[in-house]
């Protein structure tokens, strides 16, 4: 029977825990104390380069290289935005980690921003996160007041500020280079790369950019050393993830495990298997955007190469789970209509092939679907595929193209027998 | 013609005690309009003129902003917001049951206002909430596991 490894959820359930004295009863902020007085910050990111920590928001890079892309020399201000803007649907730990353990997640922000040389952390939460914001709010408060934020940070000569910015209703702005142009009072409109947001980030300066997931796992690390946090998980994906389990299953919530842990025992051991006594039919490994697995997938060791070599992508640890009964070509219009309404509009192939798109699964589901409708969904994918600024565009077509490689018979199901989905409501987008 | 526009007192305090918190003072532009919301019940164009002149912005660039976020209202909306989840995770528990029973108990359809202004039905994308799915909100408040019971028992205290 699996059982949870718990590094980022180590104190989830303490009593009191968001208040700053609770916290420092566990042991919180001796791993900031320990870095500040005790290693130099090129000796932090080394430590965490060694533990192989990578980012948890979904596209899994290096977080000590990523902080190490920071010129150290550079004049004037540089920026840390820990990326609590959670809005992939099926992920929800990040909301979770800042409602639950507040301190957590600033300590590891001083951390990070101490090795990259930051003078200023914004955590820039969802619009609609205002219990989250408010309890990210008082901590932050209780932590300048104990020293923690300001000025000489512990003696140390090292000052940070930090910031919580709102967002107001966007999935893009958790992309890392739109989250930017939000942060400096714009439309979430992505950035180019090159140049990259480590030397020309918010405002033109140097900026790290890290999920909430990531900065919260830094304090074990330092705490525990590299070699501790590199006993989890496989020699690629070293370490732990939180996994968070929705959709059809006896359990959904939030598990951190060891990567390279077969599916099988996540979904089975901790989501409590299939709901109601039903078999499983596909399941999405990482989030909505990331191409759908089947049952006989379940054997895959959970890490990113080898959820890569099943054909997806570990993301951001969100499963769904959808049982024998699911309606696939509802589930791939409920998704494609959200990436519709999300898309940006900055690129064309993702602001217009999401919309077609969107008209094609519309009238299908009215009746009225062509069986060639099947291979011009396919054909629109290819339009959008790797032709976008940001990586939203491909993100919409995981669901689409899965679907239709696995469950083909549904869609012709509805196509030649002219079903009609029978709508409770009538979605409507709101402004 | 410019109109000139006096923002409310509070608000403009709420932000220009901000802006020592950032390098340029269009970086609040999000969040004032989030908090202006609170004042007024819909960014009209004379809050997006007023906000324009105390950040430094075109009015124009202010309703840019202004129309791309979801929970920024373009138009009068109700007192309280109900924001019932329509993604994936929600829908596989039952999120369409929830929202046809507060269409029928309301009396509105989704984006609609009930006849006494006191509340708007909208849907929203994935709260980051699946594990207690479905889920929706009313103004500030989180609403878990929702039957059609539940949501129409949630509703009762606000007023």
């Amino acid at each position: 029977m699996l059982q949870e490894t718990k590094v980022v959820t180590e104190l989830a359930g303490t009593e009191g825990l968001r208040r700053l004295e609770v916290y420092e009863a566990h042991g919180g902020y001796g791993a900031l104390r320990k870095a500040l007085t005790g290693m130099k910050p090129q000796e932090v990111i080394d430590e965490v380069k060694r533990s192989g920590l990578r980012g948890k928001g979904g596209a899994g890079f290096p977080a000590g290289l990523k902080w190490s892309f920071v010129p150290r020399d550079h004049p004037g201000p540089k920026y840390l935005a820990a990326n609590a803007d959670e809005g992939e649907p099926g992920t929800f730990k990040d909301r979770w980690i800042v409602e639950e353990n507040p301190h957590l997640l600033i300590e590891g922000s001083i951390i990070a921003s101490y090795a990259a040389g930051i003078d200023h952390a914004y955590v820039y939460t969802r619009g609609e996160f205002f219990t989250a914001r408010r309890v990210l709010l008082g901590a932050i408060k209780e932590a300048y007041a104990r020293g923690y934020l300001g000025e000489n940070i512990l003696g140390s000569g090292y000052a940070l500020e930090m910031t919580v910015h709102s967002g107001a209703g966007s999935y893009e702005c958790g992309e890392e280079t739109a989250l930017l142009t939000s942060l400096e009072g714009g439309r979430g409109h992505p950035k180019l790369k090159p140049p990259f947001p480590a030397t020309h980030g918010a405002w033109g300066r140097p900026t790290v950019i890290n999920n909430v997931e990531t900065l919260a796992t830094v304090p074990s690390i330092i705490n525990r050393g590299a070699d501790w946090y590199r006993s989890f998980g496989t020699e690629k994906s070293p370490g732990v993830k939180m996994v968070s389990i929705s959709g059809h299953v006896e359990k959904p919530g939030n598990y951190e495990i060891p990567l390279g842990t077969p599916v099988r025992m996540i979904l089975d051991d901790l989501g409590g298997g299939v709901w109601k006594g039903r078999e499983l039919k596909a399941f999405a490994p990482g989030g909505s955007s990331t191409p759908l697995l089947l049952p006989g997938n379940l054997d895959t060791p959970y890490d990113y190469e080898s959820i890569a070599e099943a054909g997806s992508m570990l993301g951001s640890g969100g499963i769904i789970v959808f049982d024998e009964t699911t309606d696939m070509v509802r589930v791939a219009e409920i998704l494609t209509r959200f990436y519709a309404w999300e898309s940006c509009g900055k690129c064309t192939p993702c602001r217009e092939g999401t919309r077609w798109m969107l008209q094609i699964y519309e009238r299908i589901l009215n009746g009225g679907g062509r069986m060639e409708d099947l291979d011009l969904l396919l054909d629109i994918c290819e339009g959008i595929d790797s032709k976008s600024f940001c990586p939203f565009g491909d993100a919409a077509l995981g669901i689409v193209r899965s679907t239709i490689q696995h469950f083909r018979a549904e869609y012709e199901n509805y196509i030649r027998k002219h079903k009609v989905y029978k709508r409770k409501f009538m979605p409507v987008r709101h402004h | 013609m410019r109109v000139r526009v006096e923002l409310h007192p509070a608000l403009k305090q709420w932000i220009e005690e901000r802006f020592a918190r950032y390098p340029s003072e269009r970086s609040l532009v999000v969040p004032a309009l989030l908090e202006a919301q609170k004042y007024y019940s819909y960014v009209s164009p004379e809050v997006e003129i007023g906000l324009a002149e105390l950040l430094g912005m075109p009015p124009q660039e202010v309703h840019s902003v202004a129309s791309f976020y979801s929970m920024l209202h373009q138009h009068p909306v109700g007192r309280h917001i109900i924001q019932v989840c329509h993604n994936v995770s929600c829908y596989l528990r039952g999120a369409e049951d929830v929202i046809a029973h507060l269409e029928e108990v309301l009396g509105i359809k989704v984006g609609e206002t009930t006849e006494d202004g006191r509340f708007t039905l909208v849907t929203v994308e994935c709260l980051a909430a699946c594990g207690q799915a479905p889920v929706m909100m009313v103004d500030e408040k989180l609403v878990e596991q929702v039957t059609p019971e539940r949501a129409e028992a949630a509703l009762a205290e606000f007023d």
